[in-house]
């Protein structure tokens, strides 16, 4: 059928534009994904519009995580949902203060987020308000700190520094 | 056993029971990450460990001799094999398999890696490699059974204290 191929970049670049005009921060083509930025309040309304509207179609949720930008003073959370009908991919991002790492739960939108929410919550330290079970999913329980942040100091590199970059790879970060 | 602890095995029995010993190593494979799939082809018929005397895939701990580690070893993962190892009856041995499971590997600076898995429980022979090929298990298992071969089993099971001599 005609309507179920994939929808472009452009194409969903437009849709979510007359949705959510200057709430939609950026869109972006990452590999011929779309990949879209959202402001914190419409956060929640975007994917659930991604999951309703028959244009989008996304019924499956693949995975959610984050990104630590510590020079912007950020936290970057990543939703990544698919359309099986569609197949089409679209990337949700957003950006939330780094000293104040707070986002709404997507969990009662898309059940399967709630994993990786807990997830997200302890690697990086981001509290998903409404979130029914913020409590550690993969860190052993004594374990402290949010290993994923840039700024987690790795006791053995205390010890011992980086033995620094290969042949070849000098002038590379780290 | 408690004929064998408490007294000085003559070297003719000690060699019968050690020959005995170190060519029926129940193993018990604890596989954690790649290493386990070079264990796994050590265990199939082109190196099959079998014609050492490895009966592989005891089916619990409790009737296991050998514990093998192949792998990452993670400080989630650590209570788990500290437990399987307490289950295992004695004589117990164990082989750390790779890198990881030896010192940590390639995750020596991880947040969530144990660094050797030696720092909980006590390992009889370290394999190299990662992962290490086959051929390194085998020579690792031969490593072993002489380790065994060599074995007083009275002065390991009383901890190191030699025991009294027959007659005395």
């Amino acid at each position: 059928m005609a309507s179920r191929r994939p929808l472009s970049v452009p194409d969903v670049g437009n849709a979510l534009r007359a949705q959510f005009g200057q709430d939609l921060a950026d869109v972006a083509d990452r590999d011929g994904h779309a990949v879209v930025t959202i402001t914190e309040p419409r956060y929640r309304e975007l994917i659930t519009v991604l999951r309703d509207d028959p244009e989008f179609d996304c019924d499956y949720f693949d995975f959610l995580t984050a990104v630590d930008f510590p020079d912007q003073q950020q936290f970057e959370v990543v939703v990544h949902v698919y359309s099986n009908s569609r197949n089409h991919h679209v990337r949700v991002k957003l950006r939330i203060p780094r000293d104040e790492p707070v986002a709404p739960t997507i969990h009662d939108i898309y059940p399967g987020a709630n994993w990786f929410e807990r997830e997200a919550w302890e690697l990086f330290g981001i509290v998903f308000e409404g979130h029914p079970h913020l409590v550690k999913l993969v860190l052993p329980e004594p374990f402290e700190g949010h290993p994923l942040r840039k700024d987690f100091e790795l006791m053995s590199r205390v010890a011992k520094p980086w033995p620094g970059a290969a042949e070849g790879e000098e002038g590379e970060e780290e | 056993m408690g004929v064998i602890d408490n007294v000085n095995v003559p070297q003719p029995m000690k060699f019968i029971l050690n020959w005995g010993r170190r060519y029926s190593l129940w193993i018990m494979n604890f596989g954690l990450a790649c290493c386990a799939i070079e264990f796994i082809a050590a265990s199939t018929s082109k190196h099959d460990f079998m014609r050492f005397g490895v009966i592989p895939f005891a089916h619990g701990p409790r009737q296991a001799d050998l514990l093998l580690v192949a792998g990452t070893v993670t400080d989630k993962m650590a209570p788990a094999i500290k437990r399987v190892y307490d289950q295992m009856p004695d004589p117990k041995y164990v082989i750390s398999f790779g890198s990881c499971s030896n010192c940590g590997g390639p995750y020596w600076d991880s947040y969530s890696v144990t660094k050797g898995v030696d720092q909980f429980v006590p390992v009889d022979v370290y394999v190299p490699g990662c992962p290490p090929r086959p051929e390194a298990l085998l020579h690792g298992i031969m490593k072993l059974q002489e380790k065994i071969a060599q074995e007083d089993i009275g002065e390991k099971w009383t901890g190191g204290i030699a025991p009294a001599p027959v007659g005395s």
